[in-house]
């Protein structure tokens, strides 16, 4: 019955092809505006780490001073980052299956003068944990051992353009690169990875790309090591050597913790709770216990990272789409009711008005997929060119997800064009018709 | 001309009736809008920042070689590339400072007057050279910028104690009286807490905008408050940041030649630019989206809006074409005819609009509880409604001309 239907709609619609146009256009055209701001949207509100966005969270205590809390303006608010001795000291946790204390600095490279002049690019201190953790794609090697960890070994882990860069894009792996005044060995060459958001670190540049080096958190101490991002302090004492630095209350670290399933955020609260706990008792900690887990999707929510306009954007044209299959009822309603008579006769030889509805519906939605499939078409050149204007551009494109949304929304738009005009053509009584004739 | 009869017409064409109200209502609602959220970005983008923007470009100098860890090497460098930039042939003055422009980010702080118990303020803090605001090419309101005498004591600091510029806002904030200069202001995180490292009050700045916060652009009161206290900025790890100010387009080939005399005096470190301009555009990218994309909506939207009006209108005459034609058998004139179509659309249109007016806003309230606090202009909704009767008028007209020529025999036949 479907192709029959499918039949007579494609028909109906190579009848007239100009009118099949204007309504094809139409959705197109609310489609093409509708699909390039949702997935704008969408950008900030997918799911990040897929399969376990609700077990990855970053983790934050209240070590601030009880003269006023983090935000001075926010009673609640708790400090953006750890303290080093405490990003230490959650480590011995055995609840996490995965954790990272992390955080970014500068390092020289000094590439063969052949090659580059030396640069200083970012470069991120942390556990091998990171990489699984984030589900970070590897083209060559893969993350260092729990070893080079622990000891830790002058082990890196580069991007594919830094491959690109100072290997010329061949498996670099056993390579060296040289940091500042040491060697350090490739164990790892990430592919291509461009996530929307800098994961890592929501609080600062959230729209710039993943650091392009990652070497072992543990290099800390040894190398002295500082940290390039932001830092915050309360205790108004002056800090004279690096160990005084480590030793104290600053925060400066960031905090990624994977749990093995849903049940352990309990336990890691209570964790958390009994770590507060222990430390008041060492006069630190002297705000009341506070402390957050949080998912990645919590924290684009509170650090409010979707920019205002997109949100408006996304509404608004959906509002767009509405206004285009308004518009289209009006053609419909004509198109169909110029086909009263044909419409008689095959009631009058026994087509039900069920028949008859479905037939006009399915044709309606018949112009919402077509008019969908080019809008979608249509919304990949709007999207290049938003994503010209955007620094995680790169990022913004059109997932399974997303093309299941136009989908879904091209054949609402077809429904609300179409509905109606396919009701009142299927409440054609049979004989009248046929009297006139 | 009687209004009855078109009314009662309509009750047997409910659905063009809904339509049509439909239509226009939903449009006044968006275009207004749009509109709305299109003037609220432009001021945004309008918010002058005090300073020369086109002509400014930030340096940052990354050393790569031992010597420039020992401080005393650091604190001498910074004269000697000073005078260096200086002697560039296009360069207005350059300073050596921690503020950036159109960042976003940079060091805030809390700061409360000596003499008063008030809560702190937050603000902005930066770092500068003596000619760090000659570099930025803002104005000073009342008092001085920084003179040699602000750099002569042993840590660098003034002999006569160490002093700040701040910027109106601040000292509108923390002196509501408006007597700023001359007083003593400290950072400090209470009321009655100690003031940390106590300064006076030498300068205050006409205009000082460098948003702050997040990614947004959004204005917001810290980053209209500012303080400059004098002093080098310096480090291994850190770098070395210069704000150089260029005669009008002079930029390209002062960071040309400002980084090939640097690095001939000292090749142990890399040198990255930033345009001011080129910052401002990317800062405001989001908003130019916004602004682009709504425009386009709007013309999409009245365009989509016109046609569907051109096309219910031409249905109506068609469909009603043997009653204009015994209408114009019994008596009526083309006139009345042609009356009889604008007229009934000029109902719907107002009505539509009436629809859109509460649409507008009730959209309005829905922005902006998730979006900024963009409250909806009475006269963009007034506005927004002239534009419609207009374009709702002009698109009734081809249809009713056609419906004044239908000719009264047409009553006659049968189809």
């Amino acid at each position: 019955m479907l192709s029959y239907h499918l039949q007579n709609a494609l028909r109906s619609l190579r009848r007239n092809p100009i009118l099949t146009a204007l309504l094809v256009g139409g959705i197109a055209l609310g489609i093409s505006v509708s699909t390039a701001f949702v997935a704008l949207r969408h950008m900030y509100q997918q799911d990040f780490l897929p399969g376990k966005s609700h077990r990855v969270l970053f983790v934050r205590l209240d070590s601030w001073t009880t003269d006023h809390a983090f935000n001075p303006e926010d009673p609640d608010s708790v400090p953006d980052q750890l303290t080093y001795r405490d990003a230490r000291a959650l480590l011995r946790s055995p609840v996490p299956r995965h954790q990272t204390p992390t955080f970014i600095t500068r390092m020289f490279v000094h590439p063969d003068p052949k090659v580059s002049r030396p640069y200083q690019p970012d470069v991120r201190l942390c556990f091998s944990d990171l990489f699984d953790i984030f589900g970070m794609p590897f083209r060559f090697g893969g993350p260092w051992s729990k070893e080079a960890d622990a000891k830790p070994e002058q082990v890196i882990v580069i991007d594919d353009a830094t491959n690109q860069k100072l290997f010329g894009g061949g498996n670099s792996v056993g390579r060296t690169v040289r940091l500042e005044d040491r060697d350090f060995r490739v164990v790892g060459v990430l592919a291509p990875w461009r996530p929307p958001l800098r994961l890592f670190e929501l609080e600062r540049n959230p729209a710039g790309p993943p650091e392009p080096m990652y070497i072992p958190f543990n290099f800390v101490e040894p190398l002295q090591i500082s940290s390039s991002g932001n830092s915050a302090g309360w205790q108004g004492v002056p800090i004279r050597t690096f160990e005084e630095w480590l030793a104290s209350e600053s925060v400066w670290v960031q905090y990624w913790v994977e749990l093995p399933d849903d049940a352990a955020a309990g336990a890691y609260s209570d964790w958390l709770r009994a770590y507060i706990q222990e430390q008041k008792k060492l006069g630190r900690f002297p705000r009341p216990i506070r402390f957050r887990i949080t998912t990645i999707a919590e924290m684009v929510e509170e650090l409010h990272l979707m920019p205002d306009g997109v949100k408006a954007m996304s509404v608004v044209s959906l509002l767009f789409l509405a206004v285009c299959s308004v518009n289209l009822v009006g053609i419909l309603l004509g198109k169909f009711l110029a086909r009263v008579p044909e419409v008689s006769v095959r009631r009058a030889l026994g087509a039900s008005r069920a028949q008859i509805f479905w037939q006009h519906v399915i044709e309606c939605e018949l112009i919402g997929v077509l008019g969908g499939a080019l809008g979608v078409l249509a919304s990949l050149g709007i999207l290049h060119l938003l994503a010209q204007y955007m620094r995680n551009g790169e990022a913004l494109r059109l997932d399974g997800e997303m093309l299941l949304i136009s989908l879904f929304l091209s054949l609402v738009a077809g429904l609300v064009a179409g509905l109606y005009p396919a009701w009142r053509i299927c409440s054609v009584p049979p004989a009248m018709q046929l009297k006139v004739q | 001309m009687n209004i009855g009869p078109i009314v009662r017409a309509m009750r047997h064409n409910r659905t063009r009736v809904v339509l049509i109200v439909l239509e226009i209502g939903m449009t006044l609602a968006i275009v207004t809008n749009c509109i709305n959220v299109i003037l609220a970005e432009r001021e945004k983008m309008g918010q002058p920042s005090g300073f020369d923007d086109d002509n400014i470009v930030w340096m940052l100098e990354r050393p790569f070689t031992a010597e420039f860890k020992d401080q005393t090497f650091l604190g001498n460098i910074i004269p000697a590339d000073l005078r260096a930039i200086a002697a560039v042939p296009g360069v207005r003055a350059a300073g050596n400072t921690s503020f950036q422009l159109w960042e976003g980010g940079g060091s805030s702080t809390r700061v409360r007057a000596l003499d008063q118990k008030r809560d702190p303020v937050g603000t902005q803090r930066y770092y500068g050279t003596q000619d760090v605001l000659e570099a930025l090419g803002t104005r000073i309101a009342e008092g001085r910028g920084f003179t040699e005498e602000d750099f002569r004591g042993p840590q660098g600091e003034a002999a006569a104690g160490p002093v700040a510029v701040i910027s109106k806002a601040l000292a509108d904030d923390l002196f509501p009286d408006g007597k700023a200069l001359g007083k003593t202001i400290g950072e400090t995180a209470s009321a009655d807490g100690a003031l940390d490292e106590p300064v006076r009050v030498i300068g205050v700045l006409e205009t000082f905008y460098n948003p702050w916060g997040i990614g947004g652009g959004e204005p917001n009161a810290l980053g209209f408050r500012g303080m400059f206290r004098p002093g080098g900025v310096a480090s291994y790890a850190r770098g070395i940041p210069y704000l150089i100010r260029t005669e009008p387009g002079a930029m390209s080939s002062v960071i040309a030649e400002v980084e090939k005399r640097l690095a001939a005096a000292n090749p142990g470190r890399t040198f990255e630019f930033k345009r001011t301009d080129e910052k401002k555009e990317r800062w405001f990218a989001g908003s130019k989206i916004v602004v682009t994309t709504m425009s386009c909506i709007i013309v999409a939207l009245v365009a989509v809006t016109t046609l569907g009006l051109l096309g219910l209108t031409s249905l109506a005459v068609a469909e009603r074409t043997r009653q204009i034609g015994t209408r114009r058998a019994l008596g009526a004139t083309r006139g009345a005819i042609l009356r009889h179509f604008l007229l009934e659309n000029w109902l719907l249109t107002t009505a539509g609009l009436l629809l859109g007016v509460f649409g507008a806003y009730a959209l309005n309230f829905l922005l902006v509880s998730r979006v900024s606090d963009v409250k909806m202009d009475w006269r963009l909704v007034v506005g927004g409604m002239v534009l419609l009767w207009v374009s709702g008028l002009l698109s009734t007209v081809p249809a009713a001309l056609r419906a004044a020529t239908v000719s009264p025999s047409i009553a006659t036949r049968s189809v």
